[in-house]
C-alpha cells in the first residue's frame, strides 16, 4: 500500500518535471506543460534597478501614499516597454525606501533607464484644421462630370439586350459590399429608400419589368445608380422590390483633419493640479490647474485665440486618460481635449463635467506625473543580463547538476550496492520532487524564482540529500556486524541514525534561515532552495527510503548477503590496526 | 581500529600552522573584497568581432579617469571592465566609449553597485555571519544539553566552535591567496558560502559527537574516555568520509562546468567542506579530549 503510493509520488513527480515523458497522452501533456519554472533575470536576461526613493521633501504622514503613487507612476512608466510581467515593488533598507524595477527581455538599458526616472513630457496643444487635403470646387466638379459620363455610358451597355448585369457591377460598381453578389441591393421597401431611387424604383411604367434594367440614370445625393429590378412583391403600399445597382460615387470634399500643435504650455509650466469639490450641489468634481507665470501668460494667449475649441492634454505624446476605457493608454485613446469656455487671465484653469470621482483623480495623479510623486535620481543598484549570457548560464549550470548527481548515483550503487541502488532511485524521486516543487510553487503566494545562485542550492542539495542515507546505511551495516538479521537492522538502522541526521539538518536549516532573512539577491536565491532541498531530502531519504527497503528486503536476501555489504568475517570497518 | 586521538599532536601541528598563516596573510594583505562591499561596476562585453587588447581597452576608457580600473578577458571569449566608481551615469560613458571602438558590441551583463547598497551589504553580511556563529554555539550546547558526564554540553559546543572557526578561517586565508596572485574578489556569495560551509561542517561533528555521546551513556566505568572517543570515530569515520564525499563530487561538478559567475562561490565551498571534514575526524573530537584532560589536570 505504502510502496504503490511512493510509485504513484515517483510518477506524479517525474511526469510533472519531464512533460515529454507524456507527450503521446495529449490530455495530460497539454496540462503539464503549461507549468513552467520561474527563471530568475539572471537565467532568462533582463535588469534589476533599485533607486533610491528621496522622502526628505515629503511630510511624515504622507510618505506611504508617496511612496505608492511613485510605484504607480513607475508602473505606468515601465508598462510602456510591452514586456511580460514588469515588477516595480518599494523595499525597506534600513530606513531608506528603496524603489525596484525588474523588467526580462529589455535590449536597451539605457533607453529604459531614461523612461524610468526621466521626466515624462506634459503638452497641452490646441486645434489645427488642416486644410491642406482641400480639393477647388472647380476640379471637384470637372471629376463629376467624367463620373456621370461614366455612369452614363454604364446605363447604355446595361440596356443592350443579354449583357450581363452582375459582370458590369462587378467591373464597375463603386458599392464595395454589392459589387461582387451582382450589384444585389437587397429587398427595398416602398418609402424606405432615397426618394430619387423610391420614385425610379417603383415607377409604375410597365415597360419597367421584373428582370428589366430602368431606362434612366438615378442620380441621388452621393452619387449615380444604374438599377435593375430582380422581383417584385406584394402591391400598392406593401409592395417590396428585390433590386441591383451599379453605383458611381460623386467626389466631395474630404473631411478637414484635426492636428493638435505645440502650444509651449508643457508640464513646468503646471504647479499643481488637484481635485475639486467646490460645487458639491452638483456633485461632480472638477479639476483644477494652476500654473506659473509664464504658464499663465501662455494660458491668455491660448484661450483667448481658442474659445470654443478644445485644448488637449497630452502625456508623453499618448493622451492623458484612457479615453475609450479599454484598461490601457495608446494610439488608439482618442484625444482628450476639454473645450475652453472662456478667456483664462489668471494661470487658473477649471476641467469641469462629465467626471466621475475616480476619473478626476486619475486626471489629476496623471497631470502631476510630469514630476514624480517623490524624486529618485539615478539608480544606485543595477544588474542586467543579456538573454544570450543567461541562456548559456542555465545549460552550464544545469550539466554540472546533471554530471554532479550521475557521479553521486554511481557512488552510492559502487558502495552501497543494493541499498545503493535504493537510495539512487530515491535521488532521482528528490530531483524530480524538487523540480515539481519549483514548477508548481508560482501557483502559489510562496513562488519560488529559479536563479543561477538556486541552482547551486539546488546541485548543493542532491551531494545532501544523500547524507541521511549514507548516515543509515553505515548504521545498519553495523547492525548487521554485530550479528543483527537483516530485517531487524534496516529498522533499527533508521531509528538510530535518526536523532544525528535531524540534528545534522536542523544546523544547515538554521544557516540558511539566516540566509534567507538577512540576505537579498543571489543569497537568498540560493537559501531558500538549500533549505527547502534539506527539508525534502529527509523526506525522500528517511520514508521513500524505508517503504523502498521494507518492501524489497525480505529474509529472502539473507542469502545473499553481498547485495548489502561486502562479505568478511572481520566485525571491523578498517583491519588496519 | 586507527588510532586518531592519540596522534592528535600532529593534527593539533597542522591545524594550528594553517590557522596562524592564514591569520598572518588576513592581516598582511587582507581579502579582496568585490563590488559588492566597495561600490563600483562590473562590466561584462562582447565585441563583435576582435577582441582589442586589454591595454587598448584600458586607453580608450583612460580619460574617463575610472577608479582602479580592471580590464580582463574570460575564457568565454568577453571582456571584464571593472571599476570603482559610485555613480550610474558612468556605466553608460563607459559603455558609449566601447561602442565607439565597436558598433556592435554587446553589454552582456552589468552589476552596478552604489556606495549606499555596498555600504548595506556590508553591514548584513557582519550581521548574518555573527547571527550564524552564534546560532550553530547555542544549537550545538542545546544538542548536547543531556550531556554532563564527563565533558560538560558547552565544552561539546566549544569544542564544535573551535573546529568551526578552523574551517572559516583556512578558507578565509585560501582566499587571501587567491585574492592576492589571481585577483579573486570576495562578495555576497563568499559570505553565502562561509555560512553554508558553517551549517554544514558541523553536522559532521554533530554526528560525532552523537556517537561519542552514545557510546559514553553505555560505556562500562573500566573504558577510558579518550579510548570511548577514539571508538566513537573510528564508529563514524566511513559515514564522515562518504557524506562528504557525495557534497564534494558535487562541488567538483559545479566548479568545473558551473560556470564563471559561480565558480569561486563553489571553491570557497569545497575549500570549507573539504576542510570541515577533516576538522570534524581529527580535530573536533580531540579538543574534546584534551578539554577533558585539562579539567582532569584542574582538579588534581
Amino acid at each position: 500500500m505504502k510502496f504503490s503510493l511512493v510509485i504513484l509520488l515517483a510518477l506524479v513527480a517525474g511526469v510533472i518535471s519531464y512533460p515529454r515523458a507524456v507527450a503521446k497522452i495529449p490530455p495530460i501533456y497539454n496540462t503539464v506543460n503549461t507549468l513552467k519554472i520561474k527563471l530568475g533575470l539572471d537565467l532568462q536576461g533582463g535588469f534589476h534597478l533599485e533607486y533610491k526613493a528621496d522622502l526628505s521633501k515629503v511630510d511624515a504622514s504622507k510618505r506611504a501614499e508617496a511612496l505608492s503613487s511613485l510605484q504607480s507612476a513607475i508602473e505606468r512608466r515601465v508598462n510602456k516597454f510591452g514586456v511580460s510581467e514588469p515588477l516595480v515593488y518599494i523595499k525597506k533598507s534600513g530606513t531608506d525606501e528603496i524603489l525596484v524595477v525588474e523588467l526580462a527581455g529589455v535590449k536597451d538599458i539605457n533607453e529604459a533607464k531614461k523612461n524610468i526616472s526621466g521626466t515624462p513630457l506634459l503638452e497641452f496643444k490646441e486645434e489645427q484644421i488642416d486644410t491642406s487635403n482641400q480639393i477647388p470646387q472647380e476640379t471637384l466638379d470637372q471629376m463629376n462630370v467624367q463620373a456621370k459620363a461614366k455612369a452614363e455610358d454604364l446605363l447604355k451597355q446595361a440596356l443592350v439586350p443579354g449583357s450581363d448585369f452582375s459582370q458590369l457591377a462587378k467591373d464597375n460598381s463603386q458599392d464595395h459590399a454589392a459589387k461582387d453578389n451582382g450589384g444585389d441591393l437587397g429587398i427595398i421597401k416602398k418609402g424606405a429608400s432615397a426618394p430619387e431611387l423610391n420614385d425610379a424604383l417603383f415607377d409604375p411604367d410597365p415597360n419597367f419589368k421584373d428582370g428589366s434594367v430602368y431606362p434612366k440614370l438615378v442620380e441621388t445625393e452621393s452619387g449615380w445608380l444604374i438599377i435593375k429590378k430582380i422581383t417584385t412583391t406584394g402591391s400598392g403600399d406593401a409592395e417590396e422590390i428585390h433590386a441591383a445597382g451599379i453605383i458611381i460615387a460623386k467626389y466631395r470634399e474630404p473631411a478637414p483633419k484635426t492636428n493638435y500643435i505645440e502650444t509651449g504650455l508643457t508640464g513646468k509650466n503646471l504647479k499643481k493640479a488637484s481635485v475639486d469639490y467646490t460645487n458639491q450641489a452638483l456633485s461632480e468634481p472638477t479639476v483644477s490647474l494652476q500654473f506659473d507665470t509664464e504658464g499663465a501668460k501662455l494660458l491668455a494667449d491660448i484661450s483667448k485665440r481658442n474659445i470654443g475649441k478644445p485644448l488637449a492634454i497630452f502625456l508623453d505624446g499618448l493622451p492623458i486618460v484612457d479615453g475609450n476605457g479599454d484598461g490601457v493608454i495608446n494610439e488608439l485613446d482618442p484625444p482628450y481635449d476639454p473645450i475652453i469656455q472662456a478667456e483664462l487671465t489668471n494661470g487658473q484653469a477649471e476641467i469641469s463635467g462629465s467626471l466621475t470621482i475616480d476619473k478626476a483623480k486619475e486626471l489629476v495623479a496623471r497631470l502631476n506625473e510630469g514630476s514624480l510623486p517623490v524624486p529618485i535620481g539615478d539608480p544606485i543598484y543595477q544588474q542586467s543580463v543579456e538573454a544570450s549570457l543567461g541562456q548559456a548560464s542555465l545549460t552550464t549550470s544545469l550539466k554540472a547538476g546533471a554530471v554532479g548527481l550521475a557521479i553521486v548515483l554511481i557512488f552510492m550503487i559502487i558502495y552501497y550496492r543494493y541499498l545503493g541502488l535504493v537510495a539512487s532511485l530515491a535521488l532521482i524521486i528528490y530531483t524530480a520532487l524538487m523540480i515539481s516543487i519549483f514548477k508548481i510553487s508560482p501557483l502559489t503566494p510562496w513562488g519560488i524564482t529559479f536563479t543561477l545562485s538556486g541552482i547551486a542550492g539546488f546541485i548543493l542539495s542532491i551531494g545532501m540529500a544523500v547524507d541521511a542515507n549514507v548516515l543509515i546505511f553505515e548504521r545498519i551495516k553495523e547492525e548487521l556486524r554485530r550479528d543483527r538479521r537483516l530485517p531487524s537492522a534496516v529498522d533499527e538502522g533508521f531509528k538510530r541514525a535518526w536523532p544525528s541526521i535531524r540534528d545534522g539538518n536542523y544546523s544547515t536549516i538554521l544557516t540558511s534561515l539566516i540566509l534567507v532573512w538577512v540576505g537579498t539577491g543571489f543569497v537568498k536565491g540560493f537559501a531558500i532552495i538549500l533549505m527547502v532541498g534539506v527539508v525534502m531530502s529527509m523526506f525522500t531519504a528517511i520514508v521513500i527510503v524505508k517503504i523502498m527497503l521494507k518492501f524489497t528486503l525480505g529474509e529472502w536476501a539473507e542469502k545473499y548477503p553481498w547485495l548489502i555489504a561486502r562479505t568478511r568475517k572481520n566485525n571491523e570497518i578498517s583491519p588496519k590496526k | 581500529m586507527m588510532q586518531i586521538i592519540n596522534k592528535r599532536k600532529y593534527f593539533y601541528i597542522v591545524s594550528g600552522t594553517l590557522v596562524i598563516a592564514s591569520l598572518v596573510v588576513l592581516s598582511m594583505w587582507g581579502l579582496k573584497f568585490g563590488i559588492d562591499f566597495t561600490g563600483g561596476t562590473e562590466m561584462q562585453v562582447k565585441f563583435s568581432q576582435n577582441i582589442p587588447d586589454n591595454t587598448v581597452i584600458s586607453e580608450k576608457l583612460k580619460e574617463l579617469n575610472l577608479d582602479s580600473l580592471v580590464v580582463r578577458k574570460t575564457s568565454d571569449g568577453t571582456v571584464n571592465i571593472d571599476y570603482r566608481n559610485s555613480n550610474d551615469q558612468i556605466n553608460t560613458e563607459v559603455f558609449g566609449k566601447i561602442q565607439e571602438m565597436d558598433k556592435d558590441a554587446i553589454q552582456l551583463s552589468t552589476d552596478f553597485i552604489g556606495s549606499t547598497v555596498s555600504g548595506q551589504l556590508k553591514s548584513s553580511a557582519i550581521k548574518s555571519l555573527i547571527l550564524a556563529i552564534l546560532g550553530i554555539a547555542l544549537y550545538v550546547a542545546w544538542a548536547f544539553r543531556k550531556v554532563s558526564r564527563p565533558v560538560k554540553s558547552w565544552k561539546y559546543g566549544l569544542g564544535a566552535i573551535l573546529a568551526l572557526s578552523h574551517d572559516i578561517l583556512i578558507t578565509v586565508g585560501i582566499f587571501v591567496l587567491l585574492g592576492k596572485f589571481w585577483g579573486v574578489e570576495v562578495g555576497v556569495p563568499f559570505i553565502a558560502a562561509l555560512l553554508t560551509i558553517l551549517g554544514y561542517s558541523v553536522n559532521d561533528t554533530i554526528v560525532v559527537y552523537d556517537r561519542t555521546r552514545e557510546n559514553l551513556l553505555r560505556a562500562g566505568v573500566k573504558e577510558d574516555f579518550e579510548d570511548i572517543v577514539n571508538r566513537s570515530l573510528n564508529e563514524t569515520l566511513a559515514r564522515s568520509i562518504n557524506t562528504s564525499l557525495t557534497v564534494i563530487i558535487v562541488l567538483f561538478a559545479l566548479v568545473l562546468f558551473g560556470g564563471e559567475s559561480i565558480r569561486y562561490f563553489s571553491v570557497a565551498l569545497l575549500f570549507g567542506v573539504t576542510f570541515g571534514t577533516y576538522s570534524s575526524i581529527y580535530v573536533a573530537s580531540a579538543l574534546l579530549v584534551t578539554i577533558y584532560k585539562h579539567q582532569i589536570r584542574a582538579k588534581s
